[in-house]
C-alpha cells in the first residue's frame, strides 16, 4: 500500500516536471553569431562532444578546456559546457574554487566585450549533483539560450531559472540530438 | 552460483557450469563474456589474477596473469615527459603492459579445467555478434571516457556510436570481436601471442607511439604461484601475493583493527572511520617504500604481516586527531586516477572456488582497438610509478604493481566468503570494510557490499581526505572534520569505492548467498 502511493506521488512529480519541462521547451531561434568558444564549466567530458556536434553542424569553433579571456580574442559566441567531472578537474590539475574562478573571469570578460553565452548540459542527470548545481546557478542566469539533455532537467532546475530569467531553453532527449538546435541556434 | 559485473556474463558461466563444466570452466567462460558484455572494464587486451580453490585437495592456487612491460621500457619513460606525463601513461602506445588474460585464461582451462576455449568463448561470440543492449552505467562511463576514446580508438570503431558516446538502448554489436575470439577458439592462443594477431596488436601498439614488439609478446608467460595467507582472528584469508598489492594491504588492515573495538565503535562511527582511515594511510606509506614486482624487488611480506607490526601501527594511531605523518610515504598521488576492474566469483556442486580480478586499467584502456580485433589495450603501464627510484618504477619485463585482490576467506578450514572487487586503490579498503562487515556487524553479503564506504590514503607522507559516501551520516562527517580530518563527501552509490562481487557459504555448505554490487551491473545467480 505505502509502496502504491509512494509509486502514485513519484509518477505525479515526474508528470508535473515533464509538463513543466514541455511547455518551457521552444523553437531554436537563430541567435548567435561565428566563430565560437567552446569551454566547459568543471572540466567534464561532455565539451569534447559539443566541439564533435559543432564540426558536424558546419560551425566555425575553438576548443579550449581551460580558455581564458585572451581566447576569446576574434569569437563572437562564447559556448559553456556544465558538468563537474571530479576526473576531469583532476587531469587538468584544478580544484573547484580555480576552476570556478577561471570560468567566473573568462564569463565576466565575455560580457564586457558583448560576446553572448550559450549553455549547454549534456550529460543527463549523472552530471548533475551538488557542484554541477553551483555551477549551473552561477552561470545559466547570464545565458542567451540553453540546450540540455532532459534527463539532466528531471528536478526543473533548468527550466526554473530559465523561465526567471527569460531564458529559451531547448531540451533534447539524447546527447547526440543537440546537433539540431546548435546549428539552427547560430546565424 | 556466478556473480559478476553483468547479468550476460553471469548467464554463461551458469550455462557452463549446468552443462557439466566445473568452477573453472564457469569463471574462464564469465572472464570471455565480459570482454563482450562488459568491455570497459576487462577484456583480453589486459591482465588479472585468480585465485582457485580445489574442494577435494582442499588446495589454493595462484595463477597471475598480470601483464608486463615491454623489454624497451626503463625508469624515466614517463618522468621525462613532464607536464604530458599522464597522458603518455594512460591514453598513447607506451601506456600498454604486454596482455596476459587470454594466456591466463587458457592455463587455468589447461591444469583445472575440463573444456576447450571454444566452449566456453561460445556465449561471448554470440553476443558480440547477436548485440550488446546498452545499460545507463555503460552510456555514463562511455561518455565519461570519450576524449580517449575518439581520439584513439579509430573511425567506425564500434565503442562509439556513429562517433558519438552510446545511450542506454542502443545496441552495441562488435562483429570484430567474434570473429576474432572464432579465430583463437579454432587456431589456438597462439595466435594471440605469434601469429596474426600479434602482429595488428604491436602494430596499434607502435601507430601510437609505444615501444611493445613481437617478442614482447612471444615471451608472454603467466605463472601458477601459492597464495598469499594470512589470519584476520579465527578467519584464514588466500589471496594473489605481489605483484597484487590488494590482498596483502588488507590482511594489514584487518590484522591492525584486530587492535581495536570495531564492534563497539559500531560501523561507520566517526572512531571506526578515523581510525581505518589512518591505518590505510599507514598502510600506503608501506605500499611506497616496499613494493614492486617481487621478481626484482624483496618485499618483506611476512614482516607487513606480523602481529607485532599491526601493534606497532596501531599503537601510533591518536584516538583523537589524525596523525598527520606517516613514515616512509614514497606514495605517488597520480592525476585522476581511476583504475577500473572487474570481479567474478564461482562455486561448483563440488565446492570448487574461483575467484578471478581481471582489469584494462582506466575504463576502455588506453581507448586503442587493434585493426579489426574489437578488443581494447589495456594502460596498465600506468601503474607503474613514476618515480625511477621507486620499487615499482617501470623496467624490462617488469610487472607493475596491482591493487588487485581476488580472495578465498575460509572458516573453520572451509570456504567461507569468496570476494573481490574493482576500485584501483580503493579496493582493499572497500573488501576490508565488506569482511568487517559481515565478521563483526553480522551483515548478510549483499547488505555488507551495498554499505556505504569510505577510504583515505596518505601520499608522500601527508594525509589525504576521508572520502566518503553521501550515506555515511552527517554527523560522523561533522565529527571526522572536528578532529582534524579533511573530509570529501561522493556521490549515495559512487564507482570510485569499487563495484565489489562476493559469494557466502553458510549452513556448512548448504546455504550459498551471493551479493553484487550495485555500484555496477553487477548480478548473481545460481541453480
Amino acid at each position: 500500500m505505502k509502496n502504491t502511493l509512494r509509486a502514485f506521488l513519484i509518477s505525479l512529480a515526474v508528470v508535473g516536471s515533464f509538463t513543466l519541462a514541455a511547455l518551457w521547451s521552444e523553437e531554436v531561434k537563430a541567435v548567435f553569431d561565428k566563430p565560437l568558444l567552446i569551454t566547459s564549466a568543471g572540466q567534464n567530458a561532455e565539451v569534447q562532444i559539443v566541439a564533435v556536434l559543432a564540426k558536424r553542424a558546419g560551425l566555425e569553433y575553438s576548443l579550449a578546456k581551460l580558455a581564458t579571456a585572451e581566447d576569446l580574442d576574434n569569437m563572437k559566441t562564447l559556448a559553456l559546457v556544465l558538468g563537474t567531472s571530479l576526473k576531469g578537474l583532476g587531469a587538468a590539475g584544478l580544484d573547484m574554487d580555480k576552476e570556478r574562478d577561471r570560468v567566473t573571469a573568462l564569463v565576466a570578460e565575455a560580457q564586457k566585450r558583448n560576446i553572448p553565452l550559450l549553455c549547454l548540459h549534456l550529460g543527463g542527470e549523472n552530471r548533475r549533483g551538488q557542484q554541477t548545481d553551483e555551477l549551473i546557478t552561477a552561470f545559466l542566469p547570464l545565458a542567451k539560450m540553453a540546450i540540455v539533455v532532459k534527463s539532466g532537467n528531471s528536478d526543473g532546475i533548468f527550466t526554473r531559472v530559465c523561465r526567471e530569467k527569460n531564458i529559451p531553453l531547448i531540451e533534447v532527449e539524447k546527447t547526440a540530438d543537440a546537433l539540431d538546435p546548435l546549428q539552427k541556434a547560430f546565424r | 552460483m556466478v556473480v559478476a559485473a553483468h547479468p550476460l556474463a553471469v548467464d554463461a558461466g551458469l550455462r557452463m557450469l549446468r552443462s557439466g563444466g566445473n568452477a573453472v570452466d564457469a569463471a574462464i567462460a564469465t572472464a570471455v563474456t565480459l570482454n563482450a558484455a562488459e568491455p570497459f572494464a576487462s577484456g583480453m587486451g589486459g591482465g588479472g589474477f585468480m585465485v582457485i580453490h580445489l574442494a577435494r585437495e582442499k588446495r589454493t592456487t595462484v595463477i597471475n596473469f598480470r601483464e608486463k612491460a615491454p623489454v624497451a621500457a626503463w625508469p624515466l619513460m614517463f618522468k621525462e615527459k613532464g607536464e604530458a606525463e599522464n597522458e603518455w601513461r594512460t591514453a598513447t602506445g607506451l601506456a600498454v603492459a604486454v596482455p596476459g588474460a587470454l594466456a591466463g585464461w587458457d592455463l587455468a582451462l589447461r591444469r583445472y579445467g575440463t573444456r576447450s576455449f571454444a566452449d566456453v568463448a561460445s556465449r561471448a561470440i554470440e553476443i558480440a555478434e547477436q548485440g550488446l543492449t546498452i545499460s545507463k552505467t555503460f552510456s555514463d562511463i562511455n561518455k565519461e571516457e570519450y576524449e580517449r576514446l575518439a581520439k584513439n580508438a579509430g573511425p567506425g570503431n564500434c565503442y562509439l556510436n556513429e562517433g558519438l558516446p552510446y545511450e542506454p538502448g542502443d545496441i552495441l554489436r562488435n562483429p570484430d570481436l567474434a570473429r576474432t575470439l572464432k579465430f583463437i577458439a579454432s587456431k589456438g592462443v597462439e595466435e594471440f601471442y605469434r601469429g596474426d594477431l600479434a602482429k595488428k596488436i604491436v602494430a596499434a601498439v607502435q601507430a601510437n607511439q609505444g615501444i611493445m614488439t613481437l617478442e614482447d609478446l612471444a615471451s608472454y608467460k603467466p605463472e601458477e604461484v601459492s597464495p598469499l595467507a594470512g589470519t584476520y582472528k579465527n578467519y584464514t584469508v588466500m589471496t594473489a601475493p605481489p605483484p597484487a598489492s590488494g590482498g596483502l594491504h588488507l590482511l594489514q588492515l584487518l590484522k591492525i583493527s584486530e587492535n581495536w573495538p570495531v564492534k563497539k565503535w559500531g560501523r561507520n562511527s566517526p572512531a571506526a572511520i578515523h581510525h581505518l582511515s589512518e591505518a590505510m594511510r599507514f598502510i600506503f606509506a608501506d605500499r611506497g617504500k616496499y613494493l614492486g614486482d617481487p621478481e626484482d624487488v624483496d618485499i618483506p611480506v611476512q614482516s607487513l604481516l606480523a602481529k607485532k607490526y599491526a601493534e606497532a601501527i596501531a599503537a601510533k594511531i591518536l584516538p583523537d586527531r589524525p596523525l598527520g605523518f606517516y613514515p616512509y610515504g614514497m606514495f605517488q598521488e597520480k592525476k585522476a586516477k581511476r583504475d577500473n576492474t572487474t570481479h567474478l566469483c564461482v562455486i561448483d556442486q563440488e565446492g570448487n572456488v574461483v575467484a578471478l580480478t581481471q582489469s584494462i586499467n582506466d575504463f576502455f584502456g588506453t581507448g586503442i582497438v587493434p585493426e579489426g580485433t574489437g578488443f581494447l589495450l589495456n594502460d596498465h603501464m600506468d601503474d607503474f610509478s613514476s618515480d625511477p627510484q621507486s620499487p615499482n618504477a617501470p623496467g624490462p619485463g617488469r610487472r607493475p604493481l596491482s591493487n588487485m585482490a581476488p580472495l578465498v576467506m575460509f572458516k573453520k578450514g572451509n570456504p567461507f566468503l569468496i570476494l573481490g572487487s574493482p576500485g584501483g586503490t580503493r579496493i582493499f579498503a572497500a573488501l576490508g570494510q565488506i569482511i568487517l562487515n559481515v565478521t563483526e556487524f553480522g551483515m548478510s553479503l549483499d547488505e555488507a557490499i551495498e554499505a556505504p564506504r569510505f577510504f583515505s590514503y596518505s601520499a608522500e607522507g601527508k594525509p589525504k581526505p576521508v572520502f566518503v559516501e553521501s550515506r555515511i551520516p552527517q554527523t560522523a562527517v561533522l565529527e571526522l572534520q572536528k578532529m582534524g580530518h579533511q573530509v570529501e563527501v561522493r556521490e549515495a552509490y559512487d564507482k570510485y569505492f569499487g563495484g565489489a562481487q562476493g559469494i557466502m557459504v553458510v549452513k556448512k555448505g548448504k546455504v550459498i548467498l551471493g551479493g553484487a554490487d550495485s555500484r555496477r551491473d553487477g548480478s548473481g545467480a545460481g541453480y
